[in-house]
C-alpha cells in the first residue's frame, strides 16, 4: 500500500515517461542534475511530507488559529514541521542557487508542491505565500530590498503575504481605496484595510513581509493607478532584525469551513498614520508586477485541487478494499453468499476509476504547465520560448479553475465511497472536502478564470497559443488512429476537439458581430470543456506510453494477463493508466459533443429573466 | 574525530515480500529499498559527534550496485565521503563474510569511533558489529541507546531486561545503535545535491584481499505459512456468542 496521499509512481510516470524530463537535463541550466537526484529528492520530499506534516492534518483542523489580544497564533503542531521543512530546504527548490535555491525544474517542484500540499494544505500556505513574496522582490526589487527582504523571506526565517482584497474591492482589485502618501525620504504612509489576507498574521516567524496594492495620492483611479508596497510587520533595523511595530494592526481572522490552521487575517494599515512602505519596481505597475505572484498563486490554487483530490482518492481506494459490505451482485439472492470488499461493487468500482483519471490526467495537466516553463527556459529560439510561454498563460486558468472544480466533485466523491462514515470527522475526507472547496473561490474565482481565458487568452497572440496547443492534440489524434487498443478513444477526442474548436469559432463569430455577452455568459462551461479535452488528450498520451510498457512486461513474463496484474505491480500500474484513458473517453469526452451545442443554442435565459424571478 | 558509520540497504518495512518460487531467496525487483533503520540511528550519532566535536565521517557498505543510493542518502545526511563494496562475489554473503569486508577497509583507515546498526532488519542476524569489532580487536559496545563522548573515552547506556547498563571504554570501538539512540535527520534539499560532489571509492573482494567464502548457508527461503482465516461466531444471542468464545479460547485456543 502507498502513503495514502499521493501515488509517487504515477509522478514518476508523469515526468520521466509521459513528460520526457530526462531530456531536459541535457540542457543548461539543468544539467546539473541526473534522473536519480531528482528521485532521491522526491523521496526526501515524501518522507517529510508522510512523517512530519501529515500527522499536523486533524489536529491543524481542530486547534485552528486563534486570535488573542490583537495577536494571532496558529496550531501548535505547525512550529516544529515549519522549521524542519524551512531547514531542509524545501521552501525555493525551484529557484536560483544565488539566492538559495537548487534551481530544480518546475516539472519536479510541482511533484513536490503536490506531496506537501496533500499532506496538510494549510500548512503548506505559508511557505506557499513566501515563495510568492520573495518573487516579487527577486524579479522586481532593488539590491538593498532584496538584501532587507528576500533573503530571509527564502530561507523561511520571515513569511510574506499579498494583500489585494479590501472589504469594497474583491474581484474588482481597481476599486481598492487603501491610499499610500509620498513622504519626502522617498517611502510611503500607507492607509487602509484589507481582508482575506492568508498568513496575513501568526506566530510562526518573528516578522512578516506584506507586499500591499495601494494608490498614491493623486493617481487615477481603476487598476492603472495602482502601485505595490512592501510593508514589514515590524520595521527592519539596520543589523537586518526586526525592530519596532510598524501600525500593521490585526482586526481580526476569519473562521472557515476548511484550511483552518492558515490564518486569515482582517490587516489594519496605518491606523495611528505611522505605517510606512517601500514602492517595489515603479509607480502605477502594482498591478503588473502583482500579476507575477498572482500566476504563480493560481498555478498554486490548481495544485490545492490536485493535491487534495489525490489524497481523497488514495484514502478511498484504500478505503472500498477494506470496508466489507453486501454481498456480490452476480450472486444475486443468495442467502449462503459471503459479503465482500466494497470494491467489488459496480457503482464504488466506476466511482473510484472516474476520480482515478481526473486525478491522473491533471496531474498531467499540472507538470505539463509547469514543465513548459521549464522548457522555454531551455528554447533554442525567442519563437519557441514565446510558443511555450504561451501554453503556460493559456493553461493557468484552466489548471486553477479545472483542477479545483473537479478536485472539489473528487472530495466528494470519495466520501460517498466511504459512505456515512465519510461524513464524520474520525475519517480524513471530510477535511479534504472542506480543505478543498475554498480553491475554487480564492485567487480570482472560477469564474474569474473563465473570463480570463475566454476574454484573453483564446486571443492572445493573435489565437497562436490555442491554436499551438490544439495542434499538439491534433498530432496526438492522428498517431492514435494506428494504435488498435486506443483509436476508438482517440476518435472520441477527435470528435471532441473538433465540437470545441467550432465553439471556439462560434465565440469569435458572436464577438464579431457585437454579441459578446454569449461567451461571457458560457465562459465557466467552456472552460470545463477545454479542461476536459486537455485531460482526455494527456490521458490518451499517458495511455499509449503506458501500453507500450505494458508490452515489454508482459514478454518478459511467462504469467497470464490476469496473475501477472496480481504478482506485477508495474503491469498493474500501466494497465490502470490505461484503463484511465479509455474510461475518460466514453464516460467524459463522448459528452463534450452535445455540451458544446448546447452552448451553440445561444440560450440566454439567465440574462433575459427579471431579477425579481429569481426568488419568491 | 574520525567516525565510521556501517549502512546496509535493505527492503523498505512496508516492501511486500515475495520469496522465489524455488526458494533461493526473494524476488528483489520491484522492491522499495531503504536504509536499514538502525544504521540510520548510527549515521545520526556519527553526524551529531562531528558537529559537537569535529571531525568527519566516513560511511562504508558492502551490497549491490543499487547500496549505492543508500550511501548517497548517509552523504546527504551530511555525511563527508564513503566507501562501497561492490562485487558480485558477495552477493550472498553471511555476517561474518560481510564483517571481515568491512574490517578490510576500516584496518586501512584511521577511526575512533565505528557505529553499526544493532542488526539489519532484513537478516536480523546482529552480528556484524560484534564480529567487526572482534576482527579489529577493539571493544564492542551493543544495543546502545546513548553515547556520550568524553575526549579519549565514551559513555553509553545500555538497556537490559528491568534497567539499564552504564558501560564506559576507551577509543577506538564499535558502537552498535538501538532505537531511542535519537530521531534521525531527514536528507535536506541543498544536502542532496552537496553529496553528489562527496567522494565514494568503489572497491572489490578481490582489492580487498578478502575471502568470500560464507560460514553460513542459507539453504532455502521459505514464506511464512499464510494465517488461517478468523472465525466468525454467528448468532443473535450476545450471551450465547460469549460462551462460544469462552469455549474457542479454552479448547482451541488454549489461553485460558
Amino acid at each position: 500500500m502507498g502513503n495514502l496521499i499521493v501515488n509517487t509512481r504515477d509522478q514518476q510516470f508523469v515526468l520521466f515517461e509521459q513528460l520526457g524530463l530526462e531530456k531536459l537535463l541535457q540542457e543548461e541550466p539543468f544539467l546539473y542534475f541526473t534522473k536519480s537526484d531528482l528521485l532521491m529528492i522526491m523521496g526526501e520530499a515524501e518522507k517529510l511530507a508522510v512523517n512530519v506534516i501529515a500527522p499536523t492534518l486533524k489536529e491543524s483542523d481542530r486547534m485552528g488559529c486563534k486570535f488573542q489580544d490583537g495577536k494571532v497564533t496558529v496550531p501548535d503542531c505547525f512550529h516544529e514541521p515549519f522549521k524542519k521543512y524551512c531547514a531542509g530546504g524545501w521552501l525555493n527548490p525551484m529557484d536560483d542557487p544565488e539566492v538559495g535555491g537548487q534551481g530544480i525544474p518546475f516539472g519536479v517542484g510541482f511533484a513536490l508542491t503536490e506531496l506537501f500540499g496533500a499532506a496538510n494544505y494549510s500548512f503548506a500556505m505559508y511557505p506557499g505565500l513566501t515563495h510568492g513574496t520573495a518573487g516579487l522582490l527577486h524579479s522586481f526589487g532593488t539590491e538593498e530590498q532584496k538584501r532587507r527582504y528576500m533573503d530571509k523571506l527564502y530561507a523561511g526565517e520571515w513569511t510574506g503575504t499579498m494583500c489585494l482584497t479590501e472589504p469594497g474591492a474583491g474581484s474588482d482589485v481597481g476599486a481598492l481605496k487603501t491610499a499610500a502618501k509620498k513622504m519626502p525620504d522617498g517611502n510611503y504612509l500607507i492607509s487602509g484595510t484589507k481582508c482575506f489576507i492568508s498568513s496575513g498574521d501568526h506566530n510562526l516567524t518573528p516578522n512578516i513581509i506584506h507586499m500591499v496594492l495601494a494608490r498614491i495620492e493623486g493617481d487615477v483611479p481603476g487598476t492603472r493607478g495602482i502601485s505595490i508596497f512592501i510593508v514589514p510587520k515590524y520595521r527592519v533595523r539596520v543589523d537586518g532584525s526586526a525592530g519596532e511595530e510598524n501600525d500593521v494592526a490585526t482586526g481580526g481572522i476569519e473562521h472557515k469551513m476548511g484550511i483552518k490552521g492558515s490564518a486569515t487575517a482582517t490587516l489594519n494599515f496605518g491606523e495611528n498614520g505611522n505605517c510606512i512602505g517601500e514602492l517595489l519596481g515603479r509607480e502605477r505597475e502594482g498591478l503588473k508586477i502583482m500579476f507575477q505572484m498572482m500566476n504563480e498563486a493560481r498555478l498554486g490554487t490548481g495544485m490545492q485541487g490536485l493535491a487534495l483530490a489525490s489524497a481523497a482518492y488514495e484514502h478511498a481506494v484504500s478505503y472500498a478494499r477494506e470496508r466489507i459490505q453486501g454481498t456480490a451482485i452476480q450472486e444475486g439472492k443468495n442467502p449462503e453468499a459471503k459479503p465482500v470488499a466494497i470494491i467489488n461493487h459496480p457503482d464504488i468500482r466506476r466511482k473510484l476509476l472516474w476520480m482515478k483519471a481526473h486525478v491522473e490526467g491533471m496531474r498531467s495537466l499540472c507538470y505539463f504547465t509547469a514543465c513548459s516553463f521549464d522548457r522555454a527556459r531551455v528554447a533554442r529560439s525567442e519563437e519557441e520560448k514565446r510558443q511555450r510561454e504561451g501554453l503556460l498563460d493559456l493553461l493557468t486558468p484552466i489548471v486553477k479553475a479545472y483542477c479545483s472544480d473537479k478536485g472539489m466533485l473528487i472530495c466528494s466523491a470519495a466520501m460517498d465511497v466511504y459512505g456515512g462514515y465519510g461524513y464524520c470527522s474520525e475519517y480524513p475526507v471530510e477535511q479534504y472536502l472542506r480543505d478543498e472547496k475554498i480553491a475554487t473561490i480564492y485567487e480570482g474565482t472560477n469564474g474569474i478564470q473563465a473570463l480570463d481565458l475566454v476574454g484573453r487568452k483564446l486571443g492572445q497572440n493573435k489565437g497562436a497559443n490555442v491554436m499551438h496547443m490544439t495542434g499538439l492534440i491534433k498530432n496526438k489524434i492522428d498517431r492514435l488512429q494506428s494504435s488498435p487498443d486506443l483509436k476508438n478513444a482517440a476518435a472520441l477526442l477527435e470528435e471532441a476537439l473538433k465540437a470545441l474548436l467550432e465553439t471556439m469559432n462560434f465565440f469569435a463569430a458572436a464577438g464579431k458581430n457585437g454579441d459578446f455577452i454569449l461567451p461571457v455568459l458560457n465562459a465557466s462551461k467552456f472552460l470545463e470543456i477545454f479542461g476536459d479535452v486537455l485531460v482526455g488528450y494527456l490521458l490518451l498520451d499517458a495511455a499509449e506510453i503506458a501500453g507500450e510498457k505494458l508490452k515489454v512486461v508482459s514478454a518478459a513474463s511467462s504469467l497470464e494477463q490476469k496473475v501477472l496484474f496480481r504478482e506485477n505491480k508495474e503491469a498493474a500500474f500501466y494497465s490502470g493508466r490505461i484503463a484511465s484513458a479509455k474510461f475518460f473517453a466514453a464516460d467524459v469526452l463522448a459528452t463534450v459533443r452535445a455540451r458544446c451545442e448546447s452552448i451553440k443554442l445561444a440560450d440566454k435565459s439567465p440574462l433575459e429573466m427579471s431579477e425579481e424571478a429569481f426568488a419568491y | 574525530m574520525n567516525i565510521i558509520a556501517c549502512v546496509k540497504q535493505v527492503p523498505d518495512t512496508e516492501a511486500q515480500i515475495k520469496v522465489k518460487a524455488d526458494g533461493s531467496g526473494i524476488e528483489d525487483g520491484q522492491i522499495k529499498w531503504v536504509m536499514n533503520p538502525y544504521d540510520e540511528y548510527g549515521v545520526e550519532e556519527a553526524l551529531r559527534l562531528k558537529e559537537k566535536n569535529g571531525g568527519d565521517v566516513t560511511i562504508v557498505s558492502v551490497g549491490p550496485a543499487r547500496a549505492m543510493e543508500t550511501i548517497r542518502t548517509a552523504l546527504a545526511m551530511g555525511a563527508d565521503k564513503g566507501v562501497h563494496v561492490s562485487d558480485p562475489a558477495l552477493n550472498n554473503a553471511d555476517a561474518y563474510v560481510t564483517a571481515a569486508a568491512l574490517a578490510a577497509v576500516i584496518k586501512g583507515m584511521p577511526y575512533d569511533i565505528i557505529f553499526c546498526g544493532q542488526r539489519a532488519i532484513d537478516d536480523d542476524s546482529g552480528q556484524v558489529g560484534a564480529i567487526l569489532a572482534e576482527m579489529l580487536g577493539i571493544p564492542q559496545l551493543t544495543i546502545i541507546t546513548k553515547v556520550e563522548y568524553a575526549g579519549s573515552s565514551i559513555k553509553v547506556i545500555k538497556p537490559i531486561e528491568g534497567a539499564q547498563l552504564l558501560i564506559e571504554t576507551g577509543l577506538p570501538c564499535v558502537v552498535t545503535a538501538q532505537k531511542g539512540l535519537n530521531e534521525p535527520r531527514y536528507a535536506s534539499l541543498p544536502g542532496i545535491m552537496k553529496a553528489k560532489k562527496k567522494p565514494v571509492d568503489v572497491k572489490t573482494a578481490a582489492a580487498l584481499g578478502i575471502a568470500t567464502e560464507t560460514k553460513a548457508k542459507v539453504a532455502k527461503t521459505i514464506p511464512p505459512p499464510a494465517r488461517p482465516p478468523g472465525k466468525i461466531i454467528c448468532g443473535d444471542d450476545p450471551a450465547q456468542k460469549a460462551v462460544e468464545v469462552a469455549r474457542l479460547l479454552r479448547e482451541e485456543a488454549k489461553v485460558i
